[in-house]
């Protein structure tokens, strides 16, 4: 059963649809994440799944009811913010409670449940102490707490990560998922942070302007991108885009590069079929940087690898393994090298490329156009 | 920090410039210390010394007289009765104006609707419009309902005068408040009141506080309201002073004058005394941030 | 409307809800706009109501009593035409002028000689600031005695030697306007210091620090970096000063009655005669009027720049 359904939802608010019609659906233990650049709608959206915004046009049903117009309590969501939004005056305790004391639950299971998600948490110690004497690990772990402790049908949760230091969100993002894993609970879960995107959902709706681009699992978003902008906006460093001629036949369509030498190559293209009718024309190459690699002895055999001579402008070692940074049909192009492979700044290197997972955009509207 | 190292020509400026602010705290300490002495003296004693000379003894006939018998217009009673008055005007007038300040504050932060915005800003001007343009029709109003010179009357007039001001420090201190707790308390099931009483108001004591000092100098301070609105048995102090001090029944009584003036002025005093911090605050709120 | 029931075991259905349940619902979203009831009240009639009335007030004959007979804006030319009014107009601009003037001026020196890191700097500042927690009825008390043409300041100066030391102001009818800039002046600058010292802390350390580098001198850097960046605050205290000006009306009560004769009245003092002792009711909502447009005349353009300023930054 769906957990979530968003019924074509629009949000107005006087000048232009900040929401244009907004269909998504989860099942019920699945871990959604609304991501985007910031001003695309998608906290917008969240506000509207949780009440707190209402909602212009649509609907929006939790299981079979339709919560369009129910007011936020009523509705059974926790929501974990950004900013925490701990109740300053009242101890860790008493915030983790409060929602449970106006549902008048009895004290005495107050105190369990506090218990139950205190050591789930692992934030026992700090039940007696106020908001502002906590850390902010501390604090997002008790804004956790809170949410975890009315047991919601569906979990919000808003930037949740964005306030912490670096090392901080690593550990947390762990935790999360950890906890999503552990107890099955639907959460909702909104981000600009695009590594958060792909490392916590089961499913990734990609937003801007107002607009779902694409709704699917990390690895279809990754792999598969609708557009040139969930393209780019998925994977860091971002997607090679290489302005590029379509030449071959209808049966074996290829697409032109020019390499270090000058020289035109003609590079194998995994979707023929979709390709053939756009022979002659001028299109866009999405390729990832590791698809373009030092050459590796147990890809050799495969039909859609070719070997490139290619310049190397700026190397970067990052340790695990070293970026370069070259050039293809004028444009410059990242690439991902194992740590032991030299390359020299200035000169040429022969690098693979692995065409299997490459992707064609229309040069004019960006979407895609070989599918 | 490190110190600089003082120059002879530093030393100097910073002596200079301890003088100056020593002489201008002399000048601003000046009236009311005039007052205090003049206050302790006997009317001869007015006479043959000037502002600065000392009182030979103290004498406090001049207090005695100004509380329980001075002439103000045409009783002789002093002014301890109007004192009570003040009071019972004040307290009402502050706590109810507060009260309601702190409920649109509330509404016009976090529960806005259509045109509340537009209310704030009607709200705002009708702070700054001058009085006379509402005290005719005030008038009409209050001897319509039969509260004509009635404390009741008065106390009406202070709230609807000072909501306006009540309203914007607590929607300006609101408003710095996180959005995000409110959306939580929502989503926590808290409804209206509940919010407001659990998670805003334990939050507001810093500007209760200064609400009320500004609402209670405010009143407390207010000549134009009383003199228009008040009968002759409720009277606030300002205007049994002002009657008081233009009385000329026999000689003129400047002792007496002083010590009522300064009895009038104690309850401010004493509360700009114990809490001077957050009266500054409430007279920068809002001109600052502006 | 859908027409499923609960199903998952815990209805949150709006259309399941009871009527007496939606009642309630109803009841709770109107919530907000219920509690702001009295104040709609306040705003609508008391305030903007009110100013209306007094307006049509002041197109009438009425004199003790309002008589709602029209006659145009005859008491407005009778105001123009009223001497007293006059004078009371004259002394408002001079009293303005230099009211606002010397507040401003002794504030901002005040502030920025509190600003030079003065040991008991809360205790001085306390003492500057006082006076704003007295009533204009207790300063004028005050300063009446301490200007007594015979027993005041004259005595005193005379006591100390100086015999041809000669100070009546308040019963010289050429001077006596000065004397309530005196007295208000003494009640009030300690409010703009305080202003001006809220705003000195504002500014940020780290241009003063810039700006040293840059081999400034301290006076230069308050003259030509710190003082322009308080241009907001500036701009505030003068907007409540003038209101402050434009409403006095106790000042004058307790420190000269508008004497001698009515050669130191203002507005607040004219229009409380006429329309509350004197049985001059149209002509006092007259004045009313005239002074409701003098405070809108500096109000609207500065709650304008305010608003505006407040959206574009």
């Amino acid at each position: 059963m769906a957990a979530l359904t968003i019924e074509n939802a629009v949000k107005n608010y006087g000048q232009g649809d900040i929401l244009k019609g907004i269909n998504i659906s989860i099942e019920s233990g699945e871990f959604l994440i609304l991501v985007g650049p910031s001003g695309c709608g998608k906290s917008t959206l969240m506000n509207m799944i949780a009440g707190l915004e209402t909602v212009t046009s649509g609907r929006i049903l939790m299981g079979d009811d339709d919560v369009t117009n129910v007011q936020p309590k009523d509705r059974d969501i926790a929501m974990v913010f950004q900013s925490y939004a701990l109740y300053p005056n009242m101890s860790v305790a008493e915030n983790i409670a409060f929602g449970l004391e106006i549902r008048k639950v009895p004290k005495h299971e107050r105190a369990q449940e506090v218990e139950r998600v205190a050591k789930l948490l692992q934030i026992e110690h700090l039940l007696d102490r106020k908001p502002g004497q906590l850390s902010g690990g501390q604090r997002q772990r008790v804004a956790m707490g809170r949410a975890l402790a009315r047991r919601p049908r569906l979990y919000l949760f808003d930037e949740p990560l964005s306030n912490l230091d670096a090392k901080l969100r690593v550990e947390m993002r762990t935790e999360i998922k950890k906890l999503h894993q552990n107890l099955g609970t639907t959460i909702v879960y909104v981000t600009h942070d695009q590594i958060e995107a792909m490392t916590l959902a089961d499913r990734i709706a990609v937003m801007k302007d107002g607009i779902v681009q694409q709704f699917g699992t990390p690895q279809e978003i990754y792999n598969d991108p609708n557009n040139q902008f969930v393209a780019g906006f998925m994977g860091s460093p971002a997607m090679n885009f290489i302005p590029a001629k379509l030449a071959g036949t209808a049966a074996a369509v290829t697409v032109e590069v020019t390499d270090a030498n000058g020289a035109v190559q003609q590079l194998p293209v995994p979707n023929s079929a979709a390709l053939a009718s756009q022979i002659g024309n001028e299109v866009v190459l999405g390729l990832r940087p590791e698809k373009i690699t030092e050459p590796l002895p147990h890809k050799e055999a495969d039909p859609m690898v070719t070997h490139l001579p290619m310049k190397v402008l700026v190397t970067e070692p990052t340790g695990a393994d070293t970026m370069v940074v070259s050039e293809l049909n004028g444009t410059q192009v990242d690439c991902r090298l194992g740590p032991r492979f030299d390359v020299t700044p200035g000169a040429a290197a022969d690098l693979m490329v692995d065409m299997s997972l490459a992707v064609f955009f229309d040069k004019a509207t960006g979407e895609r156009i070989d599918r | 920090m490190v110190e600089a190292p003082m120059t002879v020509t530093r030393r100097a400026a910073r002596l200079g410039l301890y003088a100056i602010l020593a002489a201008v705290a002399f000048i601003y300490l000046m009236p009311v210390w005039v007052m205090l002495i003049t206050s302790l003296k006997d009317v001869e004693e007015i006479r043959s010394g000037n502002l600065l000379s000392l009182p030979s003894s103290l004498n406090f006939d001049a207090w005695v007289t100004a509380w329980g018998s001075a002439c103000a217009g045409s009783s002789c009673e002093g002014i301890s009765s109007y004192f009570w008055n003040s009071f019972q005007i004040v307290i009402p007038a502050v706590i109810i104006s507060t009260l309601l300040g702190a409920l649109n504050g509330y509404v016009l932060s976090f529960w806005r609707f259509r045109g509340s915005e537009l209310m704030f800003g009607l709200l705002l001007v009708g702070c700054f419009i001058p009085l006379q343009v509402i005290l005719l029709p005030m008038a009409r109003t209050l001897a319509f309902f039969g509260l004509a010179n009635s404390t009741p009357g008065l106390v009406l007039v202070h709230v609807i005068v000072g909501t306006g001001f009540t309203t914007m420090f607590f929607r300006n201190f609101y408003i710095g408040l996180p959005q995000e707790l409110i959306k939580a308390a929502k989503l926590d099931g808290a409804g209206f009141f509940f919010i407001f009483r659990r998670v805003v108001l334990p939050l507001s004591t810093p500007i209760i506080v200064v609400t009320v000092i500004w609402q209670f100098t405010q009143i407390w301070n207010d000549f134009l309201l009383g003199i228009v609105y008040s009968g002759a048995e409720t009277q606030p102090v300002t205007v049994a002073l002002n009657n008081l001090v233009n009385t000329s029944f026999g000689g003129k009584q400047y002792n007496v004058d002083m010590a009522a003036a300064l009895i009038a002025a104690l309850p401010t005093l004493i509360v700009y005394m114990v809490a001077g911090k957050y009266f500054v605050k409430g007279l920068t709120a809002g001109a600052v941030k502006g | 409307m859908n027409q499923q029931t609960n199903t998952a075991g815990r209805s949150i259905n709006s259309a399941a809800l009871s009527p007496l349940a939606r009642l309630q619902q109803a009841l709770a979203d109107q919530l907000p706009k219920l509690v702001m009831a009295p104040t709609f009240l306040i705003i609508f009639v008391c305030i903007y109501g009110y100013i209306g009335w007094t307006f049509l007030l002041s197109l009438t004959k009425s004199r003790i009593l309002p008589v709602w007979k029209f006659v145009g804006f005859e008491q407005y030319e009778k105001l123009f035409m009223n001497d007293r009014w006059m004078v009371s107009l004259e002394n408002l601009v001079i009293f303005s002028f230099l009211f606002i003037a010397l507040c401003l001026l002794i504030g901002m020196v005040l502030a920025v000689l509190l600003d030079q890191k003065i040991r008991n700097e809360g205790f001085i500042r306390g003492i500057y600031l006082y006076p704003m927690a007295i009533s204009f009825i207790v300063t004028g008390t005050a300063w009446k005695w301490l200007m007594n043409p015979s027993l005041g300041l004259e005595k005193m100066m005379h006591d100390w030697g100086w015999t041809s030391f000669s100070f009546d102001w308040l019963v010289d009818p050429d001077m006596v306007v000065y004397t309530l800039v005196i007295a208000a002046v003494w009640q009030s600058s300690g409010f703009v210091m305080a202003l001006f010292i809220a705003g000195l802390r504002g500014v940020d350390d780290e241009m003063i620090k810039a700006a040293k580098l840059d081999g400034a001198s301290m006076p230069t850097i308050y003259r030509r970096i710190i003082l322009p960046s308080l241009k907001p605050v500036f701009f505030s205290c003068f907007v409540i000063l003038s209101h402050i000006a434009i409403k006095s009306f106790d000042l004058v009560a307790a420190l000269t009655g508008g004497g001698p004769g009515y050669a130191s009245d203002l507005p607040a003092n004219f229009m409380y005669a006429h329309a509350f002792t004197r049985g001059q009711m149209g002509l006092g909502a007259a004045s009313a009027m005239v002074m409701l447009g003098g405070v809108l005349a500096i109000l609207v353009p500065y709650l304008y720049s305010e608003l505006r300023g407040k959206k574009h930054g």
